[in-house]
């Protein structure tokens, strides 16, 4: 096959009969790469953009995960006040329960004492009506 | 974290309600107890200052000055619910102790603007005026300043430091002495009630020191903690006591425990007397308690207030203030005080409304006032009450139609009241009005301090007016209750010991009044308050006796002797027949009252008495004394005879018999007399009954309830020389008798005879230089002697007949 003198020039003609430098299949290998450059670039793109929000994603779960910690630390310390709290207002019902009893053991008393003034009482009633 | 925020937003709550949100912590603790003095708390507090408040004091009673941590000084105005700030103190002034100059001096209002002194920890006091410019700054003491306390009079000031230091300044902050030092530091120091002594904290004891250098010092230990507060009050004399042990004490002056608290879950903060010194309060953690002055407890409040640092009662003793940890100021005031009167029970229900309820029908009635209720008193079927404005007096028959005056000072301290009028006692003096609401009188009187009287130095009747002297205590002041001047030659009653309790008696003619009084042996005492001429007799009656009362309807005194309840039908047989007075007595053994019983009252039959416990206890007494007095007063001696055979009761006739030897009504006293077997009176009784003239009738009367002197005097008055020799010689008054008979020249033979014949009886020589010279010149002879006797007797009966047909003969004409 003869050499196209052209060709020994470097120079071709393509499918549309315009005049290249670059040897058709080596042209077409280019273009191929850049396509696939091009791919490459969006994948890659894509991946960065998934792996991005996967960040954002683990990243809200920490920080999740950080609140609810310390709502559990916090809930645990409330637990422990509460049963503070309660001793406390237990500690106050007793001494409210205490002041009410010892009001109640002076009622009894008083009853007591006017339940006696009251048999005296009867008694001289009916001291009365039989001497009569 | 969490609980952080929810704490902050809690805060900003609690903030953003400064002045508005009131909250009312009684709903859930009012209590209802109904006794003679119930005392109950409702209490509501303000959120204001943003670090624990330090110090309260009020201005009037409805104004209030609080300090705070965060160096502002509030001002609390409580009739419109008001809070403003005074002055922001510079930041490097962090108040501790706040006390105001006192107002009134013994009535006197004071002229000087009003000032306050503010102690802080940078170890300073601050004269402080009331718009809040501190006049002047004084450095103090090295550390805090704990304690700054005025006198009554506002002549000097106290402070106590963390230096353990004490230091008195004169009025404008200058220094006058460093009354005492010592290694602790001073927590709480008190004026006693005369300015004359101070009370201080020293670790866990208590010192009393007189300011006199020379004086005694009292010093005890109070507490097993640091003491943390003392308070003293000028009324009762009264030491509180309060300390990290969580216990509060009460003591009298001399340092005798009188009660002591159980244990409190925290130490005692504050204490404070309320100004008449009925009662007291006490803070604590979460924690406001009020007490009787005895120690027990009224009520229990258990606010969310932190530590209740220091308690302020305003000077009409209805409200209370309290400096919370938390920045609070918890107010609180009295309610449900407790009157009774036979059918009738009053309720102080609020600060302004009472509810009467009559227990026979449940009829209730609800009575509202304008003001607040400061006193009241229900007695004699009338009720008085006196707000801060007026004074109301409701007949118990019509409550819809109070009489209704002004008051001028509107710190009414005392009421008491008797059948016909009542007393008013307020800073400035005392003041008797009728039921009418006239004021009848006021009586004064040199070095009166009116506001330190309490019922124990003050007793009314319908008559008479006594006052214990409070500058010398062995001394009672007596006026006429009618025209408020002191009573006969204006000369004060004198006792012998210094006088605890007195009390007039209730009922009877104004000429025959006793006062019976309790000195400070607990001797009691009973003597008349008005009297012609001669001091009167001062009789004892018992010894032991804790504190007694009149009946209001007879005059029948009961008291607590001992630990026995003892009641004397008929005190003033003691003036006629002494000897009678214990088989006047009605006696019951005291095992039915617990610890130190103390009477209330003593209405128709039922005693009521409070225990030492605070519970109210009764005890009856027969009715059959006060009939008794009813008949001897009304002169229907038949119907008390048959009374007393009727109730077949021993100290009954003993009581008859004593009124009616004190009424000369010898039929009567004989039988009496008789049926307690008193064969010897009955006889004397006999014998005076056989006396030739009214003299001497009278005479043996007289020498009956052991008066000599009188009838003495009677006889001689009468010109009957020789009956009064002879009273003279039956009392074997041998000198007497002979100086009687020397020197009227008449029967000097009569009183040799018989002392002759005295001395051969006991076979003795006579010693006596007078009755030796005499013999001497006379010559003794018996037949002689018995015919001069005879003849004196015929002519006193002669005499006698002359006089009755005279007295005839007049009284036909």
């Amino acid at each position: 096959m003869a050499k196209d003198p052209l060709a020994e020039a470097g120079f071709y003609f393509d499918e549309l009969n315009k005049l290249r430098v670059l040897e058709p299949d080596v042209s077409q290998k280019t273009s191929e790469l850049k396509e696939e450059c091009k791919e490459f670039v969006d994948k890659i793109g894509q991946f960065q953009k998934i792996v991005g929000g996967l960040i954002e994603l683990v990243d809200e779960l920490a920080k999740e995960a950080e609140t609810e910690k310390m709502k559990a630390i916090g809930a645990r310390n409330l637990l422990k006040s509460v049963a503070k709290q309660r001793e406390a207002q237990q500690q106050q019902l007793q001494a409210l329960i205490a002041e009410k009893k010892m009001q109640l053991e002076r009622y009894r008393i008083e009853y007591e004492a006017l339940s006696k003034v009251e048999s005296e009482q009867n008694e001289f009633i009916d001291q009365f009506i039989l001497q009569k | 974290m969490t609980v952080a925020t929810s704490l902050n937003s809690r805060a900003v709550i609690n903030s953003t309600t400064i002045h508005h949100e009131i909250e009312n912590i009684a709903a859930k603790g009012t209590q209802t107890y109904p006794f003679y003095y119930v005392f109950n708390y409702q209490a509501f507090y303000i959120r204001s200052h943003k670090e624990l408040v330090s110090c309260v004091g009020w201005t009037t009673s409805d104004e209030l000055y609080s300090c705070s941590e965060d160096h502002q000084i509030l001002k609390w105005n409580l009739l419109t619910n008001d809070t403003s700030l005074v002055v922001r103190l510079p930041e490097d002034i962090y108040p501790i102790d706040l006390h105001w100059f006192p107002k009134a001096i013994g009535g006197k209002k004071q002229t000087q603007t009003e000032i306050f002194v503010l102690t802080s920890t940078d170890g300073k006091f601050h004269l402080t005026s009331k718009i809040g410019r501190i006049e002047k700054s004084v450095e103090a003491h090295k550390g805090a300043v704990l304690a700054g306390r005025w006198n009554y009079d506002g002549t000097a000031l106290i402070t106590a430091g963390e230096d353990g230091q004490i230091k008195i300044w004169s009025k404008s902050g200058m220094l006058r002495s460093t009354l005492a030092s010592q290694g602790s530091p001073v927590y709480s120091v008190a004026w006693g009630p005369d300015s004359d002594r101070i009370l201080y904290t020293s670790g866990r004891q208590l010192v009393i020191k007189p300011l006199q250098p020379s004086s005694k010092v009292i010093q005890w230990k109070a507490h097993d903690g640091v003491v943390l507060k003392v308070d003293w009050n000028s009324v009762n004399d009264l030491i509180l006591s309060g300390g990290e042990d969580c216990k509060y004490k009460v003591w009298d002056s001399f340092g005798r425990l009188l009660y002591s608290s159980s244990s409190h879950d925290y130490p005692v903060t504050s204490l404070s007397w309320a100004p008449d010194g009925e009662v007291f309060a006490m803070g604590s953690f979460n924690t406001l308690r009020l007490c009787d002055k005895t120690g027990w407890s009224y009520a229990l409040e258990k606010p969310n207030t932190g530590s209740v640092f220091s308690l302020a009662w305003s000077a009409d003793g209805t409200q209370l203030a309290g400096a919370c940890g938390n920045g609070h100021v918890i107010f609180a005031h009295v309610v449900e005080q407790h009157w009774e009167w036979k059918n009738i029970v009053i309720t102080l229900t609020k600060r302004r409304t009472m509810q009467v309820r009559n227990v026979i029908n449940d009829a209730v009635d609800v009575l509202e006032f304008r003001d607040r209720v400061i006193k009241a008193s229900l007695a004699y079927g009338h009720l008085v009450v006196a707000t801060s404005l007026q004074c109301y007096v409701y007949n118990s028959r019509n409550w819809n139609t109070p009489l209704i005056f002004d008051l001028k000072e509107g710190t009414v301290s005392l009421i008491l009241q008797t059948e016909k009028h009542f007393l008013l006692v307020d800073g400035a003096g005392l003041y008797t009005f009728s039921y009418e609401g006239r004021l009848i009188s006021s009586p004064k009187f040199p070095g009166m301090r009116a506001d330190i009287l309490n019922a124990q130095g003050v007793s009314l009747s319908n008559d008479t007016i006594a006052i214990r002297d409070k500058s010398d205590e062995k001394v009672i002041l007596l006026f006429d209750a009618l025209t408020g001047k002191a009573l006969g030659d204006g000369k004060p009653l004198t006792h012998k010991l210094e006088v605890v309790e007195i009390a007039l008696d209730q009922c009877g003619p104004s000429t025959e009044r006793k006062i019976a009084l309790i000195d400070k042996n607990r001797d009691l005492y009973l003597t008349s308050v008005r009297h012609l001429g001669r001091e009167p007799k001062i009789c004892k009656m018992g010894s032991m006796i804790l504190n007694m009362a009149w009946n209001d309807v007879a005059n029948i005194l009961c008291g607590i002797q001992d630990n026995q309840f003892t009641v004397w039908y008929y005190p003033s047989v003691v003036f006629t027949d002494k000897e009678l007075l214990p088989k006047t007595l009605y006696i019951k053994d005291g095992s039915e009252f617990s610890r130190a019983p103390h009477i209330l009252n003593y209405v128709r039959t039922k005693v009521t008495l409070r225990q030492g416990d605070g519970s109210l206890v009764y005890s009856s007494v027969p009715p059959y004394p006060a009939l008794l007095h009813e008949y001897s007063t009304s002169a229907r001696w038949e119907d008390a005879l048959r009374l007393c055979r009727f109730a077949k009761d021993q100290s009954l006739w003993a009581c008859l018999a004593g009124m009616a030897v004190a009424n000369r009504e010898l039929t009567t006293a004989e039988m009496a007399y008789a049926a307690i077997g008193e064969l010897p009176r009955v006889q004397y009784i006999n014998f005076i009954k056989e006396q030739p003239s009214k003299e001497s009738s009278l005479a043996h009367m007289l020498l009956f309830s052991g008066q000599v002197q009188e009838a003495e005097a009677t006889l001689l008055q009468a010109g009957l020389i020789y009956q009064a020799i002879q009273v003279n010689i039956d009392l074997f008054n041998w000198e007497r008798a002979l100086e009687l008979a020397v020197k009227h020249k008449t029967h000097v033979d009569t009183v040799l005879a018989y002392r002759k014949k005295f001395l051969q009886k006991f076979g003795r020589k006579e010693t006596n230089k007078r009755f030796l010279q005499y013999a001497e010149g006379v010559e003794v002879d018996w037949e002689k002697i018995q015919a001069k006797i005879e003849m004196e007797l015929s002519k006193e009966r002669e005499k006698a007949a002359n006089a009755s047909v005279r007295s005839s003969l007049a009284s036909r004409r």
